[in-house]
């Protein structure tokens, strides 16, 4: 039995450094979550074993998976840790519910205007914040100052809503009623593959970022920014364009949300919680990896939907939230997606020491 | 009778917020930070002028809004002064100093039900309860990621605000609480001083005196400064930083406790409380400079002073975007803050 497990250890080591083992992963998840919703209703011996998972806890998986992939690109890639999300995101959603319940205009065009205003309201975030070389403590301050900031416009401007933000229009208020071209559907099973096919985008996006000339600079500058400078990178531009891009992405979600669910309250979207939630998926999967946030999000948010669902004790998803947080940051800071290396670093010492024995 | 119309105004808003209610949620902040939004109220029921756009006020109107500010301000100042102490020496961010305050809270609740004594006796408890929470926090979660990047300690704390403030509302539940105190209000020439206000700013004082003698009479206070000034240093002559940090959080959560427990002396108060009182007590800290206790109630004096007389000229939580607005500019023109450089004191 060992033997064979050793095989499958080592034929994984030899795996892993492949240079195309990364796409082959991504491609495998992204294959996977297209058969999710029929792998759920799958039953062996007459139990179903991912039962549990809701089409409504998938969908809300796939969103902070998405929010957190592109958080990635400008906290993790490129080491500029915001603790701001929750206003690209924000943007998004609003962006696109004023343009469709005020103005009857397409839904697209507004997901598309919202996350040019999230790129550009980064670039103004970037600007000032890496002119003025904020760092460390001040800099996720600062980001999330600029987040509780739109928060407080939004609640207290009555032509953004209000507080009491927005109701999604009915479909045939502005299209001809529920479809792609509405970006409302009647059941949740295509809004699952809407928001999976955004996520396809980012992890794309992001798996080209990691191996383009310009992942590299961004990786160099998270590493070591003067470094990075002294030989030629021009550092300020290159954080600009992580924190744009990343601002773009993370407002499609936005928008995303705003058309699955009712209502959009200055109090859910740019809610303090929601800048946590975003880049929840992506530390505990594994900070400045492109698997990571896929994996991170089905960690933790199907557990803590799944608290929240079934007891009606109002908070504990919160607190699984906490303990799951503390507890990777404690205990495996580089997240889930290292544990089969280290199942393999493990194995090896391990099977090392033994042949040493042997000898 | 005041202090009955502020608890009314407090539990007609919280349940539309604590049911999600899509009906225009008011922004929590006006009226959960010393109901002054609601003090505001009663002057127009007590037949004042409504102040209004740019008229110009009844100097006792302003002399009224003048002390609201001052009284919110050492309110402010108080609930960042652990907040600053944990920044200035060990270098945290303490996400989670207000779901310490939330603790607190609860706890001279809790306490002052069960022994029927007066709250005042009750906060000394949720001080001490406070340290222990305190250093059990740090050395369970913050020693072990010390020399880790700042943003790990981040998501550290941020975590167990979600636990604290999560374990409080499974066990309290999300409704406002009060304790039923009426402090009354002093009339001084037409201006009321509420009482429970004036008490806070009173301990605020005395905390403040209390931790600065702390910091510069005594051989732990001076450790902790030699600590903060530099950490390198301090282990080479011989101050075991560890302990010392064990003790700052513990002290930092201690005054959480402090703010914490001085809160219902005048305001209901919810689980959610905490954070409210958090992002502001941010800018307060970086307003005033790292690590700086006077800079703490300066800053504090400054948000008191934007928020009293933002939500008075400017309506809504408005305020809130002027005083981020000034937390951004200082963040990038002046982060050390304005009384800059005084880091030991």
């Amino acid at each position: 039995m060992s033997s064979a497990l050793s095989r499958a250890v080592e034929r994984y080591g030899a795996f892993r450094d492949e240079w195309y083992a990364l796409p082959a992963l991504v491609a495998a998840s992204l294959i996977i979550l297209a058969a999710m919703p029929f792998l759920r209703q799958l039953a062996l011996f007459g139990v179903a074993p991912l039962g549990w998972l809701s089409l409504n806890m998938l969908i809300v998986t796939l969103v902070w998976a998405t929010t957190a992939q592109a958080w990635n690109i400008m906290s993790g890639y490129t080491g500029q840790f915001s603790f701001g999300h929750a206003a690209f995101f924000g943007l998004g959603a609003y962006a696109t519910i004023i343009l469709t319940s005020t103005f009857a205009i397409s839904p697209w065009i507004g997901m598309l205007l919202g996350s040019t205003l999230a790129g550009l309201y980064g670039l103004l975030i970037g600007a000032l914040t890496f002119r003025y070389d904020l760092e460390g403590h001040y800099f996720a301050l600062a980001t999330l100052a600029f987040a509780e900031l739109l928060r407080y416009v939004f609640t207290n401007v009555p032509q953004l809503g209000g507080a009491s933000g927005f109701f999604r229009p009915l479909a045939r208020e502005y299209a001809d009623g529920p479809g792609l071209a509405a970006f409302q559907f009647t059941g949740d099973l295509p809004y699952y593959y809407l928001i999976l096919g955004f996520l396809t985008v980012v992890t794309a996006v992001s798996l080209a970022i990691n191996r383009s000339q310009l992942g590299y600079y961004l990786f160099a500058i998270r590493e070591r920014e003067q470094a990075a400078a002294a030989i030629g990178v021009p550092t300020y531009r290159y954080k600009l364009l992580a924190v744009a891009v990343s601002a773009f992405f993370t407002a499609w979600p936005g928008a995303f949300w705003a058309m699955y669910f009712n209502t959009i309250r200055p109090s859910t979207v740019f809610e303090l919680l929601v800048n946590v939630e975003i880049l929840l998926p992506a530390i505990v999967g594994g900070i400045g990896t492109v698997l990571g946030p896929i994996v991170g999000a089905f960690v933790v948010i199907p557990v803590g939907e799944f608290v929240r669902q079934s007891f009606s004790i109002p908070g504990l998803n919160n607190a699984v939230y906490g303990v799951i947080l503390i507890a990777i940051v404690l205990y495996s800071p580089k997240g889930v997606v290292s544990w089969p290396s280290r199942f393999v670093e493990l194995l090896r010492s391990r099977t090392d020491l033994l042949d040493d024995d042997g000898a | 009778m005041r202090s009955s119309f502020l608890s009314d105004a407090c539990c007609r808003e919280a349940p539309a917020v604590a049911l999600g209610g899509v009906s225009g949620a008011p922004a929590g902040p006006a009226d959960a930070l010393g109901g002054l939004a609601a003090l505001a109220g009663t002057f127009d029921a007590l037949g004042t002028h409504a102040v209004l756009g740019l008229s110009l006020p009844s100097p006792t109107i302003f002399a009224q809004y003048f002390v609201f500010a001052v009284l919110l301000g050492g309110i402010y100042g108080l609930v960042a002064l652990g907040l600053t102490m944990i920044f200035g020496v060990m270098d945290v961010i303490n996400f989670a100093h207000g779901a310490l305050m939330v603790v607190a809270m609860y706890a001279v609740l809790v306490f002052s039900d069960a022994t029927g004594l007066s709250p005042f006796f009750a906060i000394p408890f949720a001080v001490v309860l406070l340290f222990v929470l305190g250093v059990v926090v740090y050395r369970s979660t913050i020693a072990p990621i010390i020399d880790a990047p700042q943003e790990n300690q981040l998501i550290v704390t941020f975590g167990v605000l979600l636990i604290l403030v999560s374990g409080v509302e499974m066990v309290f539940g999300s409704d406002p609480q009060q304790l039923g105190l009426d402090l009354g209000s002093l009339n001084i020439a037409g201006v009321f001083v509420p009482q429970g206000q004036l008490y806070a700013l009173v301990i605020a004082l005395v905390a403040l005196a209390g931790t600065w003698l702390f910091l510069q009479r005594t051989m732990l206070g001076r450790a902790i400064r030699g600590t903060a000034d530099n950490r390198d240093g301090a282990q080479y002559v011989g101050i075991d930083v560890p302990r010392i940090d064990a003790l700052t959080f513990g002290i930092g959560a201690a005054l959480a406790g402090l703010a914490g427990g001085v809160i219902p002396l005048f305001q209901s108060f919810t689980p959610a409380l905490g954070d409210q009182y958090l992002i502001n007590a941010f800018v307060v800290v970086v307003l005033g400079g790292l690590g700086s206790f006077p800079g703490a109630f300066v800053g504090g004096l400054i948000i008191g002073f934007i928020q009293v007389f933002g939500s008075a000229y400017l309506g809504g939580s408005t305020y809130q975007i002027v005083i981020f607005m000034a937390f951004i500019l200082v963040l990038l023109v002046k982060p050390e803050g304005l009384l800059g450089g005084s880091a030991d004191e």
